[in-house]
């Protein structure tokens, strides 16, 4: 049984020296020996390189996981640079590999910002409301029918209650048609990525993730509704003239509702 | 959906018989087997969310299986506080999938804030025993119940221990009342690694606390001069650990046993082939004991 030599660090102290170790490329030779205790602490270093490198494979995995659209766009050696660079800044900060991801859409602003490559940073957005969404609670959606129990004259002042899962991302650059082509491993058609703004809805629903481009209107709107809008105040809030504002309310309700996005109509709260 | 109630969690303890660990890719085919294992461990991690597949996939298994939660992200033996969130969500999962069993590690995973996401070994000293010991106090109130404690495999030992890793164990045990889950492949890691005594291992142990095993396979890698096996849980059983099992349950007597496969998972045919391996073993036992 090994015996101490030396006055033992405390459990804190151990630990902190344990985990620079783990963190840094290369153990420094103070930590190493604090550890090792006097005993053999080139040993002790390859010990704590499997530990090192599990941490690093683990936190990889998961954002690879997560984002495989923009690791796909950067090829696996860059996403890998990448993802080595946003550890530095962004260590995981869960126990639970799933929260890995988080901060790594604003980091990838800051990192592409002024490079001609800002668009990667809002596909990351893009993917990581997929990974929450399809975490989300699912509701049972309710139809188009539902508006039908309410005296019409109380309609404009109905608000929906959309899927828990449901967000929405805007981004001036194509990016859904950047993600969708993305999909099948034999697409190759190249993405203008000079198309101008997308907007896109994430939701999951009967646990598939569906990712829908929407018209700016349409997302507009569906932002206000999101945020607990009555149809009347959504709809004014999102545009222009009164004829096109009740064709895209209809279209937007035909489609949300059609979609499975809807799971409760209530009256909403006076603002 | 709030509209499909989620089916009702199979009641009852996990039986002294061969389990596997449910994974994705056999969400379905586990529903679908003509020969399903006798119970199910989960990652509770995996299923900390409110919905989706993998939630709704462990709610239909469930109703089918007994069901064991096993922990890997609370870092039990962290000398910084434990992480509340992660704990509460540990408690949420317990209460939904109600399982027969729930287990972590006698590890530590984060310091300054920092996780790691790994298993990290602990020094075998009377600061770390009293401090795992309070930590898992501190978890089994919370839970409201007992949690069972698995030995870990490791790839360094620290000089600054006082305590062999049995005498550690049993000291987490009668200071906590928490039950062990017996690693027997970490065992035999630690032996080829750090030079554990097995035998010494094995007679340190409270049989009465050892209420499940898990069975693994490992890889050997070269780290430096060292040949180190890696408990990577990619491949089957090696014949040494199953002389090893053997070895625990004519001394511990049968328990529920897993079949821990978590990398390059194979065909779900795979896993039920080494369950029914284990299975023949605790037979035998469970003869020998009536």
């Amino acid at each position: 049984m090994p015996r101490p030599r030396d006055p033992a660090p405390d459990l804190k102290t151990l630990q902190a020296a344990f985990g620079r170790s783990v963190r840094t490329a290369i153990a420094n030779g103070t930590d190493l020996q604090l550890l090792a205790g006097g005993a053999d602490a080139a040993c002790f270093g390859a010990g704590i390189d499997v530990y090192r490198n599990n941490a690093w494979q683990f936190f990889l995995t998961a954002l690879e996981r997560t984002y495989p659209v923009t690791q796909r766009r950067v090829g696996v050696d860059y996403f890998r640079q990448l993802a080595r660079d946003y550890r530095v800044q962004h260590p995981s900060q869960h126990g639970d590999l799933h929260w890995i991801g988080e901060a790594f859409p604003p980091w990838l602003a800051d990192r592409m910002a002024g490079t001609g490559y800002e668009w990667l940073a809002d596909l990351a957005r893009l993917e990581w409301a997929c990974a929450t969404a399809i975490a989300a609670a699912q509701r049972d959606p309710v139809g188009l029918e539902s508006l039908s129990r309410f005296d019409p004259d109380v309609l404009p002042c109905l608000a929906l209650v959309l899927q828990p899962s449901l967000q929405l991302v805007a981004s001036p650059f194509p990016i859904w048609s950047v993600w969708q082509a993305n999909q099948r491993e034999d697409a190759a058609a190249p993405v203008d990525l000079a198309a101008g703004a997308e907007h896109c809805a994430v939701a999951c629903i009967a646990d598939q993730v569906a990712v829908y481009r929407l018209e700016a209107a349409d997302h507009r709107l569906l932002q206000h509704l999101c945020a607990g809008m009555s149809l009347s105040d959504a709809t004014a809030a999102a545009a222009s003239d009164a004829e096109t504002l009740g064709r895209l309310l209809e279209r937007l309700l035909r489609w949300a509702f059609g979609e499975g996005l809807v799971v409760q109509v209530v009256k909403a709260s006076p603002a | 959906m709030t509209g499909d109630p989620s089916p009702a969690p199979v009641q009852g303890p996990i039986p002294a018989r061969a389990g596997i660990g449910l994974r994705s890719q056999h969400h379905e085919a586990i529903l679908e087997t003509a020969s399903p294992p006798a119970w199910l461990e989960v990652h509770t991690e995996n299923y900390f969310h409110a919905g989706g597949p993998a939630v709704r996939a462990l709610e239909r298994a469930r109703s089918r299986h007994p069901l064991s939660l096993h922990g890997v992200g609370l870092g039990l033996g962290s000398a910084d506080p434990i992480d509340r969130g992660h704990l509460e969500r540990v408690r949420d999962a317990v209460q939904r999938f109600e399982p027969g069993l729930v287990s972590e590690h006698a590890c530590w995973g984060h310091v300054g804030g920092e996780h790691f996401n790994d298993l990290l070994p602990l020094p075998y000293t009377e600061e770390a025993v009293e401090h795992l010991a309070a930590r898992v106090r501190e978890v089994q109130d919370f839970l409201g119940r007992q949690i069972l404690v698995e030995n870990l495999s490791a790839y360094v030992s620290f000089a600054s221990s006082q305590l062999s890793e049995g005498e550690f164990l049993a000291a987490v045990v009668e200071r906590s009342g928490c039950g062990l889950l017996l690693d027997v492949n970490n065992a035999y890691v630690n032996a080829s690694n750090l030079g554990l005594d097995l035998d010494a291992f094995f007679a340190a142990l409270p049989r009465r606390a050892i209420q499940e095993i898990h069975l693994a396979g490992h890889s050997r890698r070269w780290a430096g001069a060292r040949e180190l096996l890696i408990d990577d849980h990619g491949s089957t059983v090696c014949d040494d650990v199953w002389v090893l099992y053997e070895d625990a349950l004519r001394r511990f007597g049968p328990v529920p046993t897993l079949i821990e496969w978590d990398n390059e998972v194979p065909p779900l045919e795979t896993l039920l082939a080494e369950a029914a391996r284990a299975d023949q073993r605790l037979e035998r036992h469970l003869a020998t004991a009536a």
